[in-house]
Parts: C-alpha cells; structure tokens; sequence
C-alpha cells in the first residue's frame, strides 16, 4: 500500500495491528491490505463494489476461528467468501473489516458412501463435488447454473438451488452438519454424520441461509444420493409464455415428479442460440426444458408421458433428447443463459423472485408491460417447476440514468411477487440488493425476531454486516480509492413500499 | 382430588377436575386452560402468561407429551385444539397453509381427494396435529427417502410470549429470504414459542405401492438389506427391520403367532415401495435379490395394510413402555443392535440410522447406557417415551450437544422469562 493512503476505513494503526496478529496465525503470505492486491475482492456478481481493509486466506479451521476472534476483539466487521459468484451482493465487504477467503481451504475431506455423505472444506468447488462422486455412482444434488464456480460454503451460506431441486430440495436438504467459527472464537460442530435429527435446536438448519451473518462455516457434512440410471430431456416449444406456464401447472397436475422443468422466453432463446446453438427454434415464443429421472424403462415411460402433457397442453413440438450428447447441448444453452445474454447487452441486470407456480401467468404477463412501458427489454430464463423467476433487465451502464431505473424495475417486480403471494429470492439471497425488498414479505415482527435470533450468534453485528437486513448499519460511502473512485459504489436508494416508482 | 389454585393475574378458563387429569404430565397438574381460536388469539394469551409469568405446555394430540424430561413448573395447558383451520391449499402449487391444530389424518384426507400426500407418516395421524408433529420432529418410516419435517415444512407462523406473530418462509417451494426459522421450531418441544400455523409443500400420491417382507435368522443381514437398498438408486419408501415379537404384533390377531419359523430368534426386514408402476415393479425385482442373496425367505402376499399402521405407531406406544431412540451414522446401527440386551425390542430404520428400543421401565436405565456407549460419539440415543419414575433417574436427553451455550442463549433470547414448557427439553432448556 502506498504509505499516507487514506483508503480504509479502519485507522491505519489499528490496521496494521490487526494484520500483523493475524500474520502471525496465517503466515504472512496469507494476510494482505495492499489495496491494488484487495481490489479482487471487492466484487462479486452483483454491480456494487466496497474494498475490504485486510484480505486473509486461512489454511486451517483453527485458523479461522483465530481470526474470527482477532477481528471480534479489534470490532472489524468480518466477511466470508470464497467462489464470489453471488449475484445480491452477498460477498461484498460493505463495512470494510476483514474479508475471509477460502482459497486454501478447498478440500474434500471424505467420501464416505457406506454413510452416504460426504466431508468437505467450504471452498470446494460445487461441480467438483460432484465430479469426485461420479466414479462411485453418486452425485451431490443441488446444481446452481454456477456450479463450475460457485462454492459448497457459498451454497451453505445462500441454501442455493438449481434446477435439480424441484424434485430433490434445496441446500438445506442436503446438508447434515457443519463446524462453524462463532463471534466468540469457539469452533462448534452442529449436526453431523447421522441423519439430520439431532438434539438440540437444529442449528445446522438455522445457518445455512444465514448469508454467513451468524458464523463462518469451516467444514460441511453433506447427503450424497446415487446417480439415477438415466435422465430423460425434452424441450417442448410453445406460442408463448402463458401457453408454457399453463403446461407447467398441467404437468405437475398429472402426478409426474419431474427433476426439472426450465423456461426460456422468445428473447433468451434468441441470446442462447446465437451464443451456444443448443437447438431451441428461433421462432418459438417459449421453450420448455423437462427431465426425468428414473430406471431405463420408466424414464422412457415417463417421458412419452410427459410430452403428451406438453403437446395436450399448447405445445407446438416437443423433442426428446436421444442421447447424451442431445442431452448436454439441451442443458447447454439453458446453463449458459446468462453469459449468452452478452450477446444482447452489453449490461444486465438479474432477479430472482419466487411465484406460486399458478401465478406465473400474470406474473409473466405483468413483466412484460412494466417492459412494454419503460422501453427496457427483459428476458425470462428460469425454474418454471418451483415458480422461481430469473427475469434479466437489459440495459447500458453508460446511459446516464439507466442503471437507476433498471433497480427501479427490479424493485417493482419484486414487489408484484410478493403481492402474488410469493418471495423476493429463491436462491441467490437477500445480501446487499434486497436488504429493502424483505420488507415486502416480512414484517417489522418478523424481522424483529430473526434479528434476535441473529444477535444470539454474533452480538456485536460484525458477521457479514449491511446484509439480509433492512437499512441499518450501511454507512454511506467512504473513503476514496487510490485512484480517487469512490469505495464504495453507493446504488441510488431503491423506494421501499408501495411507492414504487412507475 | 381438588382443583389446583389459578395464578390470580392470568385468565383463561377455570379448568375442572377431569381437565387436569387430561393435561397432566408427567404427574404434574396444570390449573388453568387456554384454548386459543388463532395465530393472534394464541400470542395474546402467551402474553398474559409471560407477564405472570407462569408456565405454559403446549398440547395438542399428545401423542408425544412422554418425550423430554419432566416439565419443573406447569401452570397453563396451552391448547391448540380450536386451531384446526385448513388456511390455502392450491393443489396445483403442491402447497398448503395449516393452523397447527390440525389432525394430520385430516389433513391427509384433505390432500388426498386432490391426489396429493404429505409424505411423512408420524404415529397415531388420527389424533397427532400438524403442530405435534412440527415441534416434537416426529417423522414416521419414511425418513430414509421422503426426508424428514424439515424437508417438507415451507413457512411458519409463530406466537411468541412477547405477544407478537412473527412469521418466516412463505408459501411458494423454493424461498430463501430471511432466516429459515422453521428449522428453530421443528423440534423444539414448543420450548421457543408456540408453532400457529404451518406452511407444507406436498407431492402428488404415487401411482402404485407394494409391501415385502425378508425374513432373516438374525439382524444383521436383515439391516445390511436395507443398507443396501438406501445405497441404490431405488430406495425403498420404508424400510424397517424388527424382531420376531413385534411381527406378530404387527399382525392381525389371527395371524400373530402364526410362527413363521418365526421364533423370539426372528428378525424381518420389510419393505414399502411407492412410485410409478414400472418403478415400484423394478425396485422389487431389486429388493428380492438382495434379500435371497443374503439368505432371506420373501413374504409377499397377504400382508394386511394395518401392518404399516402398526409399525407406524410401535414407537409411539400408549401405555406406559419405555421407547429409547438412538439416531446414528447408518454404518453404526449393527453395532447399536448387537448391544441391546435380550429382554428389549427392536424396530429399525436401516436407511436413516434411526433404531426405537422398547424395553421394561425396570431395566430401562442400563440400557440406556449400554445403547450410549454403543451410539459412540457421532451417535446419540434419547428418551422418547417413559413413565416419570423412569425420566426422573435417568438423563432423558443425554449430554447437551456441541453448541448448547447458542442454544440456552436462544432460548433466552426468545423466551426470556421461560414460561415455555420449562426443563422439558436439552440441558435444561
């Protein structure tokens, strides 16, 4: 760092303190506060930035809870981060402090089938996992459209989803135990090996989905299931999106369990084919993606069931993937829906809002005029089996203004989902993004409560701090960066309640 | 027997001789009656008793008022008995909202002439509520596929003796805004407020179903089976693994000790298969293998539907049996089995790890600490039923868990003056 840069918000001497004792536990190869090395970690999927005062990269659990309590005794504020793919801002230091990363903290621990779980460090890459299972028959179900990059603790600390889940849970249902560092410095291992009853309050549940502002998880005891035998796709191809989602309630209507039904509108089919030609026809209004999971003969069965569903209820064509190769390149296109989207704009903008599945007609419907009337274009790519809505606001983050009235949107969708009788997030979180929004599923009780559950684990606020809840603790911006920026890029306020700007 | 004195400050209802007897636990008598009519009627009443403060057990079915240790106060029988309201339920959305007063046998019915099921199968459904099941964690048979209550629990509505409602998740399937308080709840005994309303998602019924049984020589290929078969990609909806004793309670009357071969040396390996036809018919072709490559005789005809139900229920007897529970890593149930000594009873869940031990009051204490000692450190074994002289000479939930000093601090957080079934649960709490 360049001596006399006033660019942390913590007093420098006391900065220098903290990262010398923290050296001491880390080596001094692991802890850092140069901010040209810390700009890494001021991002993460989301748009907003804050420049943390010290990065550390501990090797062991130990070492964690040690730093965890250097940082509770000196009161820095402490983030946990390790793949950054979240997309609500959930990784980024807003209060500054301490940013842990667990870069060397990345291994599977055991593979333990006979018990059908396994062990791993929070780093471990989420597709890793699963690739480590493979050769033994099993996987790790939850499969977020990040799994190349994204982390079993970052999933932990998120409960993420994926497309998977309809049929198999979420996060939390696959996680038995954890060793977490809590404020006090005490390592503590909730849950376990065995089935996940345990005596006591299920902490183990409670954490995950905590944004990591209760503790920072060291160690994860999860649920593996064997591979099913075959997996069958179908994509089936509507007019439009209200005849797809129609087809959604019809299918789940039937009786059939599919392991996954995903939706593309018109405009991300477009962006898919031109990035990946995973083969979704060009001029289809809506495309649905379905599998089944199953023993050969009954995903066969099942699938010349569901596509009879499908073709009853609307659909214009429906393929079935006769391998596994037709298989990938369905699953292709719609995992890299995001990235393809490049191909439209140059920016955009994604949400993640949650509707009873027979709402997503009106819900899709009233998107579509908040597009129509504020000359945004936005695209539905998303898990139209649980109602979990990733609708993607393009836009120009050079346009003066458009990234304003882009959170303006968002705000307002979120706002139409709850009223729908629905959520704010299905999977990527609260975090930063939404710290407004939950005020439109809970109330001031509500929050209440879970803040006071929140202060059991870390009294001095100091886990994560600026997320999950409503507008306390964000300081406004701080301290310029070396190069004059601003630290922290504040996003204009985002109107909570019924004033939503229209 | 006269009527206990009421707190002078609380209301609620004068409670009559008969009332009492109904509500004691544990010995205990409570002198007052509350019968809340919804979520705000049953915050408000929490409220009057924290101020008192006197102390409050949640009833509902009380099927399962035997688990935890011997409430130290008990003033107020805090009923749920009006809150029986089916809320929203919207078939196609899988998903429905309860007031936890409920009877899961009509909430069941109501599911099923849609189609649909709660897959979780806790005893006695005809009188158990939806609030019992939440806050005693009681899961049936069906664990080791369909999960447990937190598997299938999407929101929650809680009365605290702050005298708020305070809700978290919601109704839709997939939701992670908040904390998930429903985990917090879902076995805790009502120690951390008073569970009002549940949100569940639901599954469609399976198309078909079939019963099986092994019959083994001893336990331990019987448990290896249904090992086995947690392993494969087919598992079985339940598998349960039981002595020769408990068969023939399982039976009909006409058939109990009907032998079978079936000595006291018996031990049976059933299984329960649901799901699409072609499903259930391949799992079976599975599950007969397995059992004949391990030695077993299958039984397939003839096995009455009660006999689910039985099994169902063995665990949560109506008399005053000793049950002890030990919940441990899968590979670890034979050992557990090898240690329980000859006049018990066993009924084990080989894919989750979960064994129920029946044994006479008289010598429920050594066992207990045989089946500890067994359980190991990643295992532990609980009281889950037994008369008071037995839960007031041994330690009902075992040593307090890693973590306890969050969980005390919880508990004060939420509960401050601990009016909520006090010293029935872990440690203390």
């Amino acid at each position: 760092m360049g001596p006399g840069v006033p660019c942390n918000e913590m007093d420098a001497a006391d900065r220098e303190q903290l990262l010398g004792r923290i050296r001491g536990v880390v080596g001094e190869r692991n802890a850092f506060a140069d901010p040209y090395e810390m700009r890494l970690y001021q991002y993460d999927a989301s748009p907003e930035t804050a420049l943390p005062d010290i990065v550390v990269m501990p090797g062991t659990a130990k070492e964690v809870a040690q730093v965890v309590k250097m940082c509770a005794d000196a009161r820095a504020p402490i983030t946990a981060r390790s793949g950054a793919s979240s997309l609500a801002g959930g990784t980024v230091p807003v209060e500054g402090g301490v940013v842990i990363t667990f870069a060397r903290m990345d291994r599977i621990l055991e593979i333990d089938i006979d018990n059908l779980r396994a062990v791993v460090q929070p780093g471990v890459v989420n597709l890793a996992l699963s690739q480590a299972l493979k050769p033994h028959g099993y996987y790790y179900v939850p499969d977020p459209s990040s799994q190349g990059a994204c982390t079993i603790g970052g999933n932990v600390a998120t409960n993420a989803g994926g497309p998977h889940t309809l049929l198999y849970g979420v996060t939390v249902n696959h996680v038995t135990g954890l060793e977490v560092a809590l404020a006090s410095g005490e390592l503590v291992q909730v849950g376990g090996r065995n089935a996940a009853e345990a005596i006591g309050y299920d902490l183990t549940g409670v954490l995950v989905g905590s944004e990591g502002t209760m503790g920072v998880v060291t160690r994860i005891w999860v649920r593996i299931q064997p591979l099913p035998p075959v997996q069958k796709t179908l994509m089936a191809v509507y007019p439009d999106v209200a005849t797809a989602s129609n087809a959604v309630s019809a299918i789940v209507r039937t009786g059939i369990l599919p392991a996954a039904i995903e939706m593309m509108d018109k405009l991300s089919i477009q962006a898919i084919e031109a990035a990946s030609h995973a083969g979704y026809p060009l001029d289809a209004g809506a495309v649905l993606l379905l599998e089944v999971d199953g023993t050969p003969e009954v995903a066969e069965e099942l699938g010349e069931r569901m596509a009879k569903v499908c073709r009853d209820n609307g659909a214009t064509e429906v393929r079935v993937a006769r391998n596994e190769a037709e298989r990938q390149a369905l699953w292709k296109g719609r995992k890299g829906a995001f990235s393809a989207m490049g191909r439209l704009s140059s920016d955009f903008y994604v949400m993640d809002g949650v509707v009873p599945r027979t709402k997503l007609p009106e819900t899709l419907a009233k998107i579509d005029a908040i597009s129509e009337r504020t000359g945004f274009k936005i695209c539905n790519v998303f898990h139209a089996g649980d109602g979990n809505l990733h609708p993607l606001v393009l836009f120009d983050a050079f346009k003066a203004g458009e990234y304003e009235a882009v959170l303006r949107i968002g705000d307002e969708i979120l706002k139409l989902c709850a009223d729908a009788g629905g959520s704010v997030t299905g999977e990527h979180g609260i975090g930063l993004e939404k710290r407004e929004n939950i005020r439109y599923v809970f109330s001031d009780d509500d929050l209440e409560v879970m803040d006071r559950v929140r202060r059991v684990f870390d009294p001095q606020r100091l886990m994560n701090p600026g997320k999950v809840f409503p507008g306390e603790g964000l300081k406004p911006a701080q301290a310029p960066m070396p190069d004059g920026s601003p630290r922290r890029q504040p996003r204009t306020s985002v109107p909570a309640g019924d004033d939503v700007w229209v | 027997m006269g009527v206990k004195a009421r707190p002078q400050a609380l209301p609620g209802q004068e409670i009559t001789v008969d009332e009492q007897r109904h509500f004691s636990v544990d010995g205990l008598l409570p002198s007052t009656v509350m019968r809340p009519n919804d979520a705000a009627d049953a915050a408000r009443d929490l409220h009057a008793c924290d101020q008192v403060p006197a102390a409050v057990v949640v009833w509902a079915g009380g099927t399962q008022i035997r688990l935890g240790a011997p409430p130290r106060r008990y003033e107020v029988a805090f009923s749920t008995e009006r809150m029986t309201r089916l809320l929203e339920y919207e078939p196609a959305d899988l998903t429905c909202r309860v007031e936890a007063g409920m009877r899961l046998s009509d909430l069941q019915a109501t599911l099923r002439a849609q189609g649909q099921r709660l897959p979780l199968d806790p005893p006695h459904p005809e009188r158990a509520t939806v609030g019992g099941m939440v806050a005693a964690n009681t899961n049936g048979l069906t664990r080791g596929r369909y999960g447990t209550v937190r598997d299938w629990v999407i929101g929650i509505a809680v009365a605290y003796p702050s005298g708020k409602v305070a809700r978290a998740g919601g109704k839709v399937v997939k939701n992670v805004a908040g904390y998930d308080l429903m985990k917090l709840h879902i076995g805790a005994l009502g120690t951390l407020g008073v569970v009002a309303e549940v949100n569940f998602k639901v599954q469609a019924q399976p198309e078909a179903e079939a019963t099986l049984l092994g019959h083994f020589e001893a336990p331990e290929p019987a448990l290896d089976v249904g090992l086995k078969l947690a392993r494969q990609y087919l598992a079985p909806a339940a598998a349960i693994v039981f002595d020769g004793e408990s068969f023939s309670e399982f039976l009909p009357p006409q058939r109990a000790g009907e032998g079978r071969g079936g000595g006291p040396t018996q031990w049976t390996l059933a299984l329960k298969l649901d799901g699409y036809a072609r499903e259930v018919d391949a799992a079976r072709d599975v599950a007969l293998r397995f059992i004949r490559e391990a030695g077993g005789v299958v039984e397939e005809s003839d096995i009455p539907p009660a006999f689910w139900d039985a099994a169902r229920d063995w665990s949560a007897p109506a008399d005053e049996g000793v049950v002890l529970r030990a919940v441990v890593p899968l590979t670890s149930s034979q050992l557990l089995i090898a240690s329980v000594p000859p006049d018990a009873r066993v009924l084990a869940q080989p894919a989750s790890g979960v064994v129920d031990v029946r044994v006479p009051a008289t010598s429920a204490a050594e066992t207990l600490s045989r089946l500890r000692d067994a359980a190991g450190a990643e295992g532990q074994v609980v009281v889950a039923a037994a008369p008071v002289a037995v839960k007031q000479s041994v330690d009902v939930w075992g040593p307090p868990p890693p973590g306890f000093p969050i969980m005390r601090a919880l508990k004060q957080a939420l509960d401050p003056n601990g009016i909520l079934n006090p010293g029935r649960f872990v440690g203390g709490i």
